[in-house]
């Protein structure tokens, strides 16, 4: 075989290759996602949207459930009619609603799906943007036991990362609490408890904006054109669209209010600084495993030596020496404090 | 009763969305605040600036932007100039007695017992002379190389080489220690991968393990000497040989570490995406390294741990170069069937049937597949007049010998070239793939450290000869 006869046969190998399994667009991935619209998934959806109307107090009908599950009102009609003989919902002047089977069942889907987004974002490195995406799969699969054995893995969480409630093993949720960023005034101090995950395009942008539930913020305006808030420390700037996507909940005690943000990051050689907390952005091992160091507030940490390319910083720890990177130390918040000796 | 036990479940179930998803971070803190209220009240600490001086002046120098890396690469060449030299004649020593004196003793024994020659060439010729060799050309650059790793390590130094090279590694979304790791694998890849447990993020522990194979180990570096100084020394006037082939040799070494980082990058950005990372990184205080125990732990924690590994692998593997060599079906040798099958497919890829069936049979171990490479050559051809017997693996006497013997089973320097590529990228050996195994007990990390390199390798060797065709 001539050379060039090899190279060009080779391209095309390769080329093949790329074709059956590039990332999310290839053969293979398209295959595999095709075979998961099963009927039991197209049920559990139905249900969870239906619950989602009944959370939010707003009317479910066919069209909605079309639009939702992205299908033809033929298919959404003919599963409405699956749903009814099951006996999980009823309808009512073309509105519909869960019978109480129904509920307990999406109690069960929602709880596998936040928790399974609780155990993306503390055990795993997957990014905060797929998270949904990959529960809405896992929520299928994993039978209640499982759930429940996962659930105490991960130490029995009541929280999602996105600050929704987690069903407990019977069906309980709390009370809904909390208001949307839209509803404050000017110099009101708040907690995000919540970011809603869909759509997608917006939660995108939101975490962009490095925005997470935990995190203390300051309105600074709020108009009809947009809403200006400061986070931790950084400006950022909302359309009341995407401000309704957050929920909030106001701190009214003037000493809970953290005033400084400045983070270790900023430590030069030599200074010396006090831990005031851990902000919400490091999850799981990662805030585990500084905690386990002794990056707990009220530690007295000093910045020791830098390395020859300047970015990596060893800090002195309860006497010990630990380097730590960036992504770690932008999200510890101290206080500086002089040098007493 | 009942009900009084299903309220207080209740109150709880209720209670616990009141305390919040950070009840855990709020006990951590408090059990922090108690003990260091204990320390406060009863323990009584030296004057503090006194103590870290020396090491505070020390870190100053081994991390300075000028002279930190200069004093790595200082220890580093050490560290190798005193395993090769120290090395060399405990392994002749070694060669002479186990492959030398021990090896004809056997057979004589063998023959005064009138044992079967099948028996007495599968056993002696096949299992025991692979083990002898694998011992005799492991046991004492790895007995040299960790004990002075070690040294260093517990002198406190190591750490501070991870602290400098953090910054390539972060990049390559790796993590500093594991330049440790690397280096160690210079010495053993199997040493490097069990060493790969200093690293405690997970995903950043399997980058670790599976790049490790990409530096080149103890066994493979005779290999690159030799067939550098013959194909590419052989190119250049003899005053420049040495220098030339040290070069290749050395280059191949660098491909190696780049193609670590390519491929730490790769795997970090798509299958270990997902897998969990932090990141600290402890540089102890300086202390004076305890060396008698360092020796002890160094030679029974990693020389001899690998080195049984190695022969409990070599043995079976030596029965199986032996009999491919003797078993003959309609009078052709499962070797030749195997060559003569695979040999387009490897002419393809600039290598040949033999290198190929070299690599495959000679798994346990890196240091064998030459030898066996020289012996399956004179079976293959039926050259006479050298060589020990089929299924018996040799050494020449000399460079130009086995430069004669390559040449007539059809070497160019393309297949030189090649070789040294392919020693490089191939599979780990079975020491290391079980030791991979070992340490993520993970059937797919294993496979994908296995596959991941021999794909590499099939891929730039098919390259480069091709590309070396089209001129």
């Amino acid at each position: 075989m001539n050379p060039q006869t090899a190279l060009l046969i080779f391209g095309m190998g390769m080329l093949l290759v790329m074709f059956l399994f590039y990332p999310e667009k290839g053969i293979y991935y398209r295959w595999k996602k095709a075979i998961l619209s099963t009927e039991r998934v197209l049920i559990e959806d139905a249900l969870k949207h239906l619950y989602d109307c009944e959370y939010r107090k707003v009317n479910c009908t066919l069209q909605s459930i079309a639009g939702n599950l992205e299908i033809s009102s033929d298919k959404a009609a003919k599963l409405v009619q699956r749903l009814e003989s099951l006996r999980l919902i009823t309808s009512e002047n073309s509105n519909l609603f869960l019978t109480p089977d129904g509920r307990s069942y999406a109690l069960r889907v929602i709880r596998v799906h936040r928790l399974w987004e609780k155990f993306l974002a503390d055990e795993t490195s997957v990014p905060e943007i797929d998270w949904h995406t990959q529960a809405e799969l896992k929520e299928h699969k994993l039978t209640p036991a499982q759930a429940n054995a996962l659930a105490a893995k991960i130490g029995n969480p009541v929280i999602d990362p996105h600050g929704d409630p987690i069903p407990t093993s019977e069906g309980n949720l709390p009370e809904h609490v909390g208001v949307l960023l839209t509803t404050l005034k000017t110099n009101d101090v708040a907690i995000i408890t919540h970011i809603e995950d869909e759509p997608k395009t917006i939660y995108s942008q939101i975490i962009a904006l490095g925005l997470h539930p935990g995190m203390q913020i300051r309105v600074i305006e709020n108009s009809q054109t947009r809403i200006v808030f400061d986070a931790e420390g950084d400006e950022k700037i909302l359309a009341p669209s995407f401000a309704a996507n957050i929920t909030v909940e106001l701190i009214r005690d003037e000493e809970e209010i953290q005033k400084e943000f400045n983070t270790l990051s900023n430590l030069k050689p030599g200074e010396k600084a006090e831990v005031i907390r851990i902000s919400n952005a490091l999850r799981g091992q990662q805030r585990r495993r500084l905690m386990d160091l002794g990056v707990v507030p009220g530690t007295i940490i000093s910045a020791e030596m830098v390395n020859p390319s300047g970015d990596l910083i060893a800090y002195r720890i309860k006497d010990a020496v630990i380097a730590l990177r960036k992504n770690q130390t932008d999200h510890i918040f101290v206080k500086n404090i002089e040098d007493n000796d | 009763m009942v009900n009084k036990k299903e309220e207080i479940v209740e109150l709880a179930n209720n209670l616990r969305w009141e305390v919040g998803g950070n009840f855990h971070d709020s006990l951590m803190e408090s059990i922090y605040k108690e003990a260091g209220d204990i320390v406060k009240k009863t323990v009584r600490k030296k004057d503090e600036k006194h103590a870290f001086g020396f090491d505070k002046k020390l870190d100053k120098i081994v991390t300075n932007k000028w002279t930190g890396f200069p004093i790595m690469f200082i220890l580093l060449a050490i560290v190798f100039w005193i395993t090769v030299q120290g090395s060399n004649y405990p392994s002749q020593l070694l060669s002479s007695l186990l492959v030398g004196d021990l090896y004809e003793t056997l057979k004589g024994f063998s023959h005064s017992l009138a044992i079967p020659q099948w028996i007495d060439g599968l056993l002696i010729d096949g299992g025991y002379l692979a083990m002898a060799w694998v011992i005799s050309v492991m046991l004492p650059p790895m007995a040299i190389f960790f004990p002075l790793f070690t040294l260093l390590e517990d002198f406190g130094y190591l750490p501070r080489v991870a602290f400098n090279m953090d910054s390539l590694f972060r990049k390559a979304g790796a993590h500093g220690k594991q330049a440790l790791t690397m280096s160690m694998g210079f010495g053993c890849n199997a040493a490097g991968v069990i060493a790969t447990r200093v690293i405690d993020s997970p995903r950043e522990r399997l980058i670790a393990i599976i790049t490790n194979n990409f530096s080149l180990c103890n066994g493979r570096w005779p290999t690159q000497i030799l067939i550098a100084t013959i194909f590419i020394g052989g190119l250049v006037p003899a005053n420049l040989a040495g220098i030339i082939s040290a070069g290749a040799v050395v280059g191949v070494a660098v491909l190696g570490v780049v193609l670590s980082l390519i491929t730490s990058w790769g795997l970090s950005k798509t299958v270990l995406k997902g897998e969990a990372s932090t990141f600290n990184l402890e540089l102890p205080p300086y202390r004076p390294p305890r060396v008698l125990q360092t020796l002890y732990t160094s030679l029974i924690d990693r020389t001899l741990i690998v080195l049984w590994r190695a022969i409990v692998f070599a043995f079976p593997a030596g029965l199986v170069i032996w009999s491919v060599a003797n078993i003959h079906i309609d009078g052709i040798s499962l070797a030749d069937y195997f060559i003569n099958w695979i040999d387009p497919f490897a002419i393809l890829i600039g290598l040949n049937g033999i290198i190929l069936l070299a690599y495959v049979i000679a798994i346990p171990a890196n240091e064998i597949v030459i030898p066996t490479i020289l012996m399956l050559t004179v079976v293959h051809f039926g050259l006479h007049g050298v060589g020990a017997g089929a299924g018996v693996m040799f050494q020449t006497d000399s460079l130009s010998a086995t430069k004669q013997l390559l040449e007539a089973g059809g070497w160019t320097v393309l297949t030189g070239v090649n070789l040294m590529l392919f020693s490089l990228l191939h599979n780990p050996c079975s020491t290391t793939i079980y030791t991979i195994y070992e340490e993520t007990k993970s059937i797919k990390w294993t496979a994908l450290s296995t596959f991941l390199p021999i794909v590499m390798g099939i891929v730039l060797c098919f390259l480069v000869a091709q590309i070396w065709q089209l001129f």
